[in-house]
């Protein structure tokens, strides 16, 4: 059972992290007005790219991308989608920590070839990200606060019992700075200063080819589908219905539905931040860092205080 | 004896040391080797058993006593271990330097010294040590003159000024209970009024400070960190500060209890408080200031302070899991922390001293073997799951989040995500970017070298995958000081509030991992090509010219620089000068006349006369 939970979530997580790249691309272009590529598009690219010619810059260069990829596809295990969850170690602090293995292999891979491009896009990296997770922190944090334990398990559990904690009213400020950082989180426009193809010929990405870049693909919507997932099992109540799912939850119809809910939820969420990326133009990395640090530490502080208080 | 004997052994073998190193150089490194490594596996041999013993001399009439318990062979055992590991390091990155004999004399006697601080039954022996420690750090730090001799005088007056402090606290509890040894004190301060405890408390925790590099006290840490010779940085960072984390728990757990009486008496809540908001403090500014460092070891000196402030907010808690937490994040800074302080040795040894982050780059091919051991000791430092910082840190944020202290969680988490800022500046600017042309020719580092690497690296590994073994330890300590005891398995914790279960998450990683490497070697394979052949979008990057190091975080740097400075070592040194002002015109009164040394007497007679005449007080 537990392997057939691991099982599932795997390809759960590699589906629809592929197919929501794959959305992300329609609507953008359909926004542009354009016609778009397939669905599927972005699965071809990565056999294409498998079979493809690549150069490596030794040992640490594999090294790093391998450890990228099992970064994110470890993190996913640690999300729970409707009753299917593996790992509950740690909690959402083990989830923090997990997080940050991903950036570190990259890191490493790309700053392994001397290009200073790859580096400066690296740096840009960890600033964006020492950006964000400040008040992502905040919100993490209140979160925990609110619901007195570290376990994301629970804090689901929890709200299929009492409600979304979005709507919760103690909650919504920490929900809505999450969702002011959530394009920075996912790197896409207006804080898309890693991967500034037009500046830094595509940053940390510049000397991949081949096998390299497929798995830097699949480690990009591993993390799209992973942040989002958090997002909907933090506030969103995971797979959650406004309790319509309740007497069926056990059945495992009840949980198949659940697990459509949970992806539409992540779907809504996507085309939501993708409307955002495609109109705005992108910051620098300075006024990147400066406006994350005004309005959305800014709720993030205020929804945490009151959360303090509260308790 | 057994107590005596690691005395002797210690103290006698620094010297005989020294003695040999007349003889011939060799004997003594192998002497050196031996008896320092022999120290380590006699005190692993000591484990699970409890010595008291007097030594044959007094000291003013007090008795000298020793004793072990499991609090103090934790200590020995990491001070006895980080010092053998430096002393084989030591081997060939201090051969054929000048005054080597002094050099092998001095590391051995501060262990010694720290050993016996950590033994010390009773107060007065505890200082003895810790001034033979203290003096002997200095002259240590001082081994490189030049501004290492400025950097040495910053501390040995800081530290001056804590002994003092101490020497004050020690006194007031002598007139007060009548004794200094250490297990009587426990039952004396149970029923001691707060005020005076308070009072005590301070005194120790000034002494205690200075040691422990907490904010404002750590303003000698960064200087005497980078001038020192490496090795000894790391006995510094790994160790030596940690004796201040001793001297804090034998206060708040083991001597006044604090915390045992904690629910009893609601004045206490203030004093965790206010050790807990120095400590966020002491986390969060070294940490922003260590991405300002360009010298790699004051980089890793502010990162030792940042990482102190953790082990100083599990402590303050006085939780059984905040104390689990403090203490493994004291076992585990040794191990990574004295592990990076050697890396940083290596590269000096073999770049002839470079330390400059900006002018480093690039060596991770020449160094393969310090590469990956900076590479663990770095995620070790920022806590990545399956290192062992991970355990420690998460056990402290856990402490903080069920004690309801989110602010200051996030103070610990805000650190965390600095460490990876500074942390990945060291091993880009050291090992990754372009390799300069003047480094081509840079050989690997020496055998000796490796094994330290090795030992620690393991550790690391070790004890992040299975964390129980030293937490077991660690339990017995906490059982003793009268808190209550955790759950605790072989690979993390269990109770109601959340598990961890870091073997899961390494089973976890080592299985995708082989399964990704798997497809990876299955996919086509990839031409190796040299680390200079780069894309860059058509324009042709000149090697040796855009390594990437200075400003590394420029955005950053620009936000911050005007407001991180060390503002409490601007204040002192503002206090040095002035006082040094105000004595060099005091001085100018000794003119050298003697009809004005007549005046100076008259005047001091007519205000004598005039005090008398007025207030008639004689």
């Amino acid at each position: 059972m537990y392997f057939l939970h691991l099982f599932i979530l795997a390809l759960l997580a590699l589906f629809s992290g592929i197919i929501l790249v794959g959305i992300s691309r329609k609507i953008s272009a359909r926004i542009h007005w354009r016609y778009g590529p397939p669905l599927l598009q972005p699965l071809i690219d990565v056999i294409k790219l498998f079979s493809q010619n690549s150069i490596s810059h030794g040992f640490f260069f594999d090294f790093g991308i391998i450890l990228t990829l099992v970064g994110s596809f470890i993190l996913i295990f640690f999300i729970p989608v409707s009753n299917l969850y593996v790992m509950n170690s740690g909690g959402l602090i083990a989830v923090i920590y997990i997080m940050l293995l991903s950036p570190f292999g990259l890191a490493i891979s790309a700053a392994a070839g001397a290009n200073p491009n790859a580096s400066i896009g690296i740096t840009r990296k960890f600033l964006l990200s020492f950006a964000y997770e400040i008040p992502l922190l905040l919100i993490l944090l209140s979160v925990m606060t609110h619901y007195n334990t570290i376990s994301l398990v629970k804090i689901v559990d929890m709200q299929v019992d009492s409600g979304w904690s979005f709507g919760s009213g103690t909650l919504i400020l920490s929900g809505i700075s999450y969702l002011l950082i959530l394009p920075a989180i996912l790197g896409i426009r207006p804080f898309e200063v890693v991967n500034a193809s037009q500046e830094i010929s595509s940053g940390p990405l510049t000397e991949f080819g081949g096998k390299h870049l497929a798995f830097a693909s699949i480690q990009h919507s591993l993390h799209t589908y992973a942040v989002l997932a958090l997002f909907v099992d933090l506030f969103l109540g995971g797979s959650s219905l406004f309790g319509l799912l309740k007497p069926i939850s056990s059945t495992i119809w009840g949980s198949l539905i659940g697990i459509l809910v949970f992806l539409v939820k992540v779907a809504v969420l996507m085309i939501f931040c993708l409307f955002i990326n495609a109109v705005f133009p992108r910051y620098r990395i300075d006024q990147a860092m400066k406006y994350i640090w005004k309005w959305p530490l800014l709720t993030a502080f205020v929804g945490l205080l009151i959360v303090s208080l509260l308790n | 004896m057994n107590l005596i004997l690691i005395l002797i052994i210690s103290f006698g073998g620094a010297i005989l040391t020294y003695l040999a190193g007349k003889i011939s150089s060799k004997l003594r490194d192998i002497l050196a080797v031996i008896i320092s490594s022999g120290l380590f596996f006699y005190i692993s041999s000591l484990f699970g058993t409890h010595f008291e013993t007097k030594l044959w001399l007094n000291f003013l009439g007090f008795p000298l006593l020793l004793r072990l318990n499991q609090l103090a062979w934790i200590f020995t055992l990491v001070i006895s271990l980080i010092g053998a590991l430096a002393v084989i390091f030591s081997l060939s990155y201090i051969r054929g330097k000048e005054k080597t004999d002094y050099y092998y004399l001095m590391i051995l006697t501060v262990n010694a010294a720290m050993m016996a601080i950590v033994l010390a039954g009773d107060l007065i022996t505890f200082f003895i040590f810790w001034e033979i420690m203290s003096w002997t750090t200095f002259l240590m730090i001082c081994y490189k003159k030049g501004p290492a001799l400025k950097a040495g005088m910053k501390y040995i007056v800081m530290s001056i000024f804590g002994s003092m402090a101490m020497l004050i606290g020690i006194l007031t509890i002598y007139t007060a209970f009548d004794t200094v040894v250490i297990s009587e004190l426990i039952t004396k301060f149970a029923s001691a009024s707060p005020g005076f405890t308070l009072f005590t408390m301070i005194m120790f925790f000034i002494g205690f400070g200075v040691k422990n590099a907490i904010v404002p006290f750590h303003t000698w840490l960064p200087y005497a960190h980078a001038e020192a010779p490496s090795p000894f940085s790391s006995i510094l960072s790994g160790v030596l500060i940690k004796i201040g984390v001793y001297g804090f728990i034998l206060v708040l757990y083991v001597m006044v209890g604090v915390y045992k009486s904690l629910q009893l008496s609601s004045w206490l809540t203030g004093i965790k408080y206010t050790l807990s908001i120095i400590a966020a403090f002491t986390i969060v500014i070294p940490t922003l200031i260590a991405i300002l460092q360009d010298d790699a070891k004051k980089l890793l000196a502010w990162s030792t302070i940042g990482q102190a402030g953790y082990i100083f907010l599990g402590l303050a808690f006085g939780t059984s899991l905040g104390l689990a937490g403090g203490m493994l994040h004291f076992f585990n800074h040794a191990f990574f922390k004295a592990l990076l302080f050697l890396v940083v040795g290596a590269v000096e040894f073999r770049t002839n001293g470079i330390r400059d982050l900006n002018s480093l780059g690039g060596l991770s091919k020449k160094m393969p073997f310090t590469f990956i051991a900076a590479l663990i000791g770095v995620a070790g430092l920022i806590g990545i799951p399956i290192t062992n910082g991970f355990v420690s840190k998460w056990l402290i944020y856990k402490t903080l989040i069920i004690e309801h202290s989110p602010f200051l969680a996030f103070a610990a988490l805000f650190g965390t995500w600095g460490t990876i800022l500074y942390c990945y500046k060291f091993l880009h600017s050291i090992f990754l970017g372009q390799l300069p042309e003047k480094l081509k020719s840079v050989k690997r580092s020496p055998v000796n070298m490796r094994i330290p690497f090795f030992v620690l690296s393991v550790g690391i590994i070790l004890f992040g995958i299975l964390p129980g073994i030293p937490l077991r330890v660690i339990n017995e300590i906490i059982v003793s000081t009268g808190l209550e005891r955790l759950n605790i398995s072989l690979w993390g914790l269990v109770s109601d509030t959340g598990i961890l279960n870091t073997l899961n998450i390494f089973i976890a990683i080592v299985i995708t991992g082989l399964i990704a490497s798997f497809i990876f070697k299955l996919a086509r394979r990839s031409r190796y090509v040299d680390q200079d052949d780069n894309y860059a979008a058509g324009a042709y990057v000149p090697k040796d010219k855009y390594n990437f190091s200075v400003d590394f975080y420029a955005p950053f740097y620009r936000m911050f620089e005007n407001y991180l400075k060390d503002f409490f070592d601007i204040l002192y040194d503002k206090i040095a000068r002035t006082t040094e002002y105000l004595c060099d015109n005091i001085r100018k009164i000794y003119n050298g006349y003697v009809g004005n040394y007549v005046m100076y007497i008259l005047i001091f007679l007519g205000i004598l006369v005039f005090v008398q005449l007025k207030w008639s007080v004689f």
